[in-house]
Order: C-alpha cells, then sequence, then structure tokens
C-alpha cells in the first residue's frame, strides 16, 4: 500500500511537468504576444513613447528570449516558488493569484456540498421508487440539469431576478457596498448576489450526481445478495443503506478525485458572465490576453490539485474495497 | 458479446434440405432493443426533426442569415395570432404590424402592435433568393409574410437580425461540429486504443502516460486554452475544423482508454488465438477481429460523447473563443446574451439555449437507449 503511494506520488512530478510545458506551448502557439498587444493599443490610442515602453517591457519579461530558454527559466524559479509575474497586473503572480482563491473556495466549496447531498438523496430515492412519478419528475429535473450548462442557468435566473426585483445581481456587491466596511446589511447584499451561481452550479452539479447515483444503485440492487438480505428477513432500510449505497457509491469516489480540481476551475465560466472576482475569470483573461506566466502558473494549480485530488481517490477506493489492491 | 467472423454451420446438412435460415444479426438485435425503449425513439425523432431543419434551413428560415431590418433593431416576438382585435378568426395566423416608439421615462425603444395591420402568414411563398444543396437557384421559403409586414418569431438581436432564421443557420455550425469533433476523436482513440491494447508493453506504457498528462488537466481550462490558440487572423472554415479538433483532443484520451480495456480483455479469446496460429497478419487481426467487438462501445461512447461537445463548442463560442463571425451558431448568437443589461431588456435573445437544450436532452435519451440495447443483460 505505501508503495503504492510513493510510486504514485513519484508519478505525479513528470505528469505535471508535461503539463507546464503544454499550457506554455498552448500559450505561445497564437501570433503575437501580450506586449505587441499592448503597445498596439497605446498607439491606437495615441499615446507616445509606445514602442519604447513596449522594449521595455520586453526586456523585464524575458519576451526577446527563444522560449525554450523562457521555459526553462521559468520553471526553475517555479519550484522555488517564484510563479513569475503577471503583465496585465503588473504584480508578481503570487500576489494576484492567491487573493482570490478564498473567494473561490467560499463560493464552490457550498456548491459542492450542497449539490451532492441533494444529488446523492435524490439518487437513492430515484432508484428505490423506480418509475414512480416521482421518479419521473426527478429524471426529467435531471436532464434539463444535464442538457443545459450551469452558465446559461445563471443568465436565466439573472433575468428572473432582475424582472421580480429591478436589480442586476452582477459581480459580488453592489455599487453602495464596494468600499464599505462589513456589515450584516453587506453580508446580506452579498447572499443576494451569490445565490444565483450558487443555484445555477448546485442545479447542474445535482443532475450528474444523482443520475450516476440512481444507475448505480440499481445495478447493485439486482446483485444477488440483495435478494439474500431481504430473504433473510434484514429490514428493507438496512438493505438499502447499509449494504447497497455503499457499494453503489464506489464509482462516485472515482468522481471525488476530480472535486479538488473542480473547486478552482469548474465554475469559471458561470463566475465570468456574472462578473465574480474569483480564479476562473482570471484564468480566462490570461488565456485571451496571453498573460503567458499568469495563466501557465493557474494551469499548472489546477492540475496539480486533479492530480493530488485523484491520488487521494485511489487511495481512498483502495483502502475502502479489500478486494482492490494495487501491486 | 462477441462477433464469430464465419458462421458457418457445424452440424452437417443431409442433401437436399434446405441451410437453416440464419438467426438475427447482432445488428437487428440492438435495433429490436432500441426500439422498445419509447425515450429512446423520442429523443431520435426529435433528433431527426432538428436535423432536417438543419439541412433545409434556408427553406424553413423566413428571412436569410444577415438580412437586417433597420427598423426593427432588438424586437420582441412577433406573436402569431388567429383572433384578431374584433374578435374574428383568421386562417392561416397572422401578426400585427408594428412600430417603434420611444418610451418617454425610460428612453427606451418599445415596439407597439398595430392592432388595424394585418399580416396573414403565407406558406410556399417566395422570399430571399438562395441556393437549395449550393446547386439550384430558388425563393421558395416555407412561410414569411408580404412586406411591410414581419414575422419575427424569437425577436430580433442589436443589428436587426431575425432571431428564428438565424436559430436555423446556426444550426449548422452547432450540430456538425460535434459530429466531426466525434468522428476525430473516434478515428483516433479507437485506433489508438485497439494498437496500445493489442501491442501492450512499452507503446502501452507511453500511450498511457500520454493520455494521462491530457487527463490531468481541468477540461474547461483546457478548452478555453485551446482554443484560444487558434490564430484568429484564420479564415472562418478553418477555424470551425480548429474547434473541431481542439473539442476531439480533449475527448480522445477517454475513447481510447475504454477501447483499449475491451482490447485486453478480447486478446485472450480463442478466435483471436486461433487467428494468430493461422498466420494471420496483425493488420488483419485488429481490423477483422478485434475492432468489429469494439464498434457496439464505441458507438455508445461517441453517441454520449456529442452533446459535450456540442455544449463545449457553445461555451466557447459564447465566450468569443469559438467559431468566428461571419459564421454563426448558437454559441454567438447566445454571446449577445453575455451583456448582461442587454439581456435584461431583451430576455429573447436566450432563445438558441432552448434548442441547445433540446438537442442534448435528445442525444442523451438516444445514447442511453443504445448502452441499454448494446447491453444484452440489460434488466427492465
Amino acid at each position: 500500500m505505501l508503495s503504492y503511494i510513493a510510486r504514485r506520488a513519484l508519478m505525479t512530478i513528470p505528469t505535471l511537468l508535461m503539463v507546464a510545458l503544454i499550457s506554455f506551448v498552448v500559450m505561445e502557439l497564437p501570433p503575437g504576444d501580450y506586449v505587441s498587444r499592448y503597445v498596439a493599443q497605446l498607439e491606437a490610442s495615441g499615446q507616445s513613447g509606445a514602442r519604447d515602453r513596449g522594449a521595455t517591457l520586453r526586456k523585464v519579461y524575458g519576451l526577446d528570449d527563444p522560449a525554450p530558454k523562457r521555459f526553462v527559466v521559468w520553471l526553475g524559479r517555479f519550484v522555488t516558488g517564484d510563479f513569475g509575474d503577471s503583465m496585465i497586473y503588473q504584480r508578481p503572480v503570487r500576489e494576484v493569484v492567491l487573493p482570490r482563491v478564498p473567494l473561490t473556495l467560499a463560493l464552490t466549496l457550498p456548491c459542492f456540498i450542497i449539490s451532492w447531498i441533494i444529488g446523492l438523496s435524490l439518487g437513492i430515492y430515484s432508484a428505490t421508487h423506480q418509475y414512480s412519478i416521482g421518479d419521473n419528475l426527478l429524471t426529467v429535473v435531471a436532464f434539463l440539469g444535464l442538457g443545459l450548462p450551469a452558465f446559461l442557468i445563471a443568465l436565466a435566473l439573472l433575468v428572473f431576478n432582475w424582472q421580480v426585483s429591478g436589480e442586476a445581481m452582477i459581480g459580488l456587491v453592489s455599487l453602495e457596498y464596494a468600499n464599505a466596511p462589513w456589515s450584516l446589511a453587506k453580508v446580506l447584499d452579498v447572499a443576494k448576489h451569490l445565490w444565483i451561481p450558487v443555484a445555477a452550479v448546485v442545479f447542474t452539479g445535482m443532475a450528474w450526481v444523482m443520475r450516476v447515483m440512481r444507475g448505480n444503485l440499481l445495478d447493485e440492487l439486482r446483485v444477488n445478495y440483495v435478494q439474500a438480505a431481504r430473504a433473510k428477513g434484514v429490514p428493507e432500510r438496512v438493505v438499502i443503506f447499509r449494504h447497497a449505497v455503499r457499494n453503489a457509491f464506489h464509482p462516485l469516489i472515482m468522481a471525488l478525485g476530480g472535486v479538488l480540481a473542480w473547486l478552482v476551475s469548474g465554475t469559471a465560466i458561470v463566475e465570468l458572465v456574472l462578473g465574480l472576482p474569483t480564479l476562473g475569470p482570471l484564468y480566462i483573461q490570461a488565456t485571451l490576453e496571453q498573460d503567458v506566466y499568469l495563466a501557465s502558473s493557474i494551469l499548472v494549480f489546477f492540475a496539480a490539485l486533479l492530480v493530488f485530488g485523484n491520488l487521494l481517490a485511489d487511495i481512498a477506493l483502495a483502502w475502502l474495497d479489500p478486494r482492490i489492491r494495487y501491486d | 458479446m462477441t462477433v464469430a467472423s464465419e458462421a458457418k454451420p457445424l452440424t452437417p446438412v443431409a442433401a437436399g434440405t434446405e441451410e437453416p435460415k440464419a438467426a438475427m444479426t447482432v445488428g437487428q438485435l440492438m435495433w429490436g432493443r432500441f426500439r422498445r425503449n419509447r425515450l429512446a425513439m423520442f429523443g431520435m425523432s426529435i433528433l431527426i426533426v432538428i436535423y432536417v431543419s438543419m439541412i433545409f434551413a434556408d427553406f424553413f428560415a423566413p428571412y436569410g442569415v444577415d438580412t437586417t431590418h433597420e427598423l426593427y433593431t432588438s424586437a420582441p416576438p412577433n406573436g402569431l395570432h388567429v383572433i384578431d382585435a374584433q374578435g374574428k378568426f383568421h386562417w392561416p395566423p397572422f401578426v400585427y404590424g408594428f412600430e417603434a416608439q420611444t418610451d418617454p421615462d425610460t428612453l427606451r425603444r418599445t415596439y407597439v402592435p398595430k392592432t388595424s395591420e394585418i399580416y396573414p402568414l403565407g406558406f410556399f411563398v417566395g422570399g430571399e433568393p438562395y441556393r437549395m444543396f449550393g446547386v439550384f437557384a430558388t425563393t421558395v421559403h416555407l412561410f414569411s409574410v408580404s412586406e411591410p409586414g414581419k414575422v419575427f418569431l424569437l425577436g430580433t438581436d442589436s443589428n436587426g437580425h431575425d432571431l428564428f432564421s438565424r436559430v436555423l443557420y446556426g444550426s449548422r455550425v452547432s450540430l456538425t461540429v460535434g459530429l466531426v469533433g466525434v468522428f476525430l476523436s473516434v478515428v483516433l482513440g479507437a485506433f489508438i486504443g485497439v494498437v496500445s491494447g493489442y501491442y501492450g508493453g512499452v507503446i502501452d506504457n507511453i500511450v498511457q502516460r500520454a493520455i494521462e498528462v491530457i487527463s490531468s488537466i481541468p477540461q474547461i481550462p483546457l478548452w478555453l486554452g485551446l482554443a484560444a490558440a487558434v490564430p484568429p487572423d484564420w479564415s472562418p472554415l478553418r477555424v470551425y475544423f480548429g474547434i473541431a479538433v481542439v473539442l476531439s483532443l480533449v475527448t480522445w484520451g477517454g475513447l481510447a482508454r475504454q477501447v483499449r480495456g475491451i482490447v485486453l480483455s478480447l486478446r485472450e479469446i480463442d478466435f483471436v488465438t486461433a487467428a494468430r496460429y493461422t498466420n494471420c497478419s496483425t493488420l488483419r487481426i485488429i481490423s477483422r477481429h478485434l475492432l468489429p467487438n469494439t464498434l457496439s462501445h464505441v458507438l455508445v461512447i461517441a453517441t454520449l460523447a456529442i452533446p459535450g461537445m456540442i455544449l463545449g463548442e457553445t461555451s466557447l463560442s459564447f465566450l468569443g473563443l469559438g467559431i468566428r463571425p461571419p459564421m454563426t451558431s448558437w454559441g454567438i448568437l447566445l454571446n449577445e446574451a453575455q451583456r448582461v443589461r442587454v439581456l435584461i431588456q431583451e430576455p429573447w435573445v436566450l432563445w438558441p439555449a432552448f434548442f441547445v437544450l433540446l438537442t442534448i436532452v435528445s442525444f442523451n435519451f438516444v445514447g442511453d437507449g443504445l448502452r441499454d440495447a448494446a447491453d444484452p443483460f440489460a434488466g427492465e
């Protein structure tokens, strides 16, 4: 067991190296770079000295060096904790990224917990009352949640909210509270803004969990031991919860591996659409404007979380299921 | 579920008697099971309707894709009525004429219907010229109203384009880019999966590492990064294929892994061993024995991957990273909805989302039906 963990942990290092390489290459593919775009912008607005500024910026960010050299230099600094500088914000990447992480997690963690609790409960209900009216209704709800991207649901909720209350709930806080100190009123205001992304994300997440749980549980309930347990006289509740659900939950543990990465990156588009100051929109902006170091660092961060999460999930699965023993 | 490569009756048949009829093929069995699944048949019929209207988009759309109606920008949907203001019944359904007015309080443009002007729908009327199948020129549209009446079933956007017509034209991109992407994914994934599973060893290891690296990057950031790498100065058609390639790059890994799993379990089955002992070339073993047995799984996985691709293209185009104008897709149409101030005052720009939903749900039904039909042990 320990050797398995050690081996998997060691393998993550070359994997992450490759991810860093891929993200760097992908960032280099579009023609031009951030500085040339910046210079073009300056010239368009009629500012003089744009070209000189551009030359200085290129030297500062090392954009004149060939790409492989830049990659190696950046990678060397990366392992020491220096992730390079962001060109858009003109600050070290670490200063730009880290403050956004708590807010991102504050939004996505509740979404995750709520959607899994609701999804699991409804999935179990759906499987144990198969083909009932409740099951059919939940199937319809699930297909809505699976068929609509979360950002569209968020937009629809935004419109609905406006038609009811007359306020556009974009961003984290309304204008009046933007620089105000924290108070109960401000908390309420944030809640009024945040219910929209939470509802949209929970709706889609819950739909997926519900369908998977329902399918797994239905498969489990067909296996012999369920019939044997019932014949023995075991109460139905115990049959379902202590035996069937525990086995049905196993495939979902693999899915839980991806949750860590999802918490920071999965809701990116919803956050962008609603103007929330979180990690997702930051990554999108960095990618669009070719802020190489910022975008690559964030991507490696996402991938590291995914790799780590999958490792935890594999360990959990091996621990829970004595039949799985990797050697 | 395996398919014997050649089926010959083993029992000797007495001379003069007829050969026993062959049993139903696997395909026929699958189709029979599929047909009994009502949800799947329902999804399939919706998909047929959607794809037919995509092919004949020019015919079904009352206006062209780029036709602007400058007097009616950002107009709400024009309702179809059958009973007019006086209570008279009309057939065919009609639309009211309407004109733009500026609300004095909010200074916003509103459109007021004029119940005095009635424009009945005409069917199979002449309208704007187009080329059916790009070959023969014609002007026949399914329905339209005579000028100066306008029929905007889903309203217009800020440029004055009729949204309903654009949804029909946009379906051409949205519906096909998923198919192209899945096709690329299948070709790449199935081939690599079979090779990796059959040869094993070093090749298998390399392929598995590569797939692991790609799957280590969360899907949305990977899409965004790759889509941003498609050069903006490419022609719209090249961008279309670029986006299809991007979408397929993210999903081929999962397909390859599944195919590899199937091949691993098939490798040791008797008929493969027999083929090897009779000196079959590796290519023949792969193409005649291994690949056909993976087909049903590949078909199910591919069908279930299409909704993800459609969602991916919609999201990318919505963000401006996908299909570029003047090509239009549902995602681009929804881009109008991105500016929230616009969306709040003109909620009808969200209509393309309904079509996205309908398509994806139908594909999910069909995919689920295929999966249940392909699995001979699926219960009731």
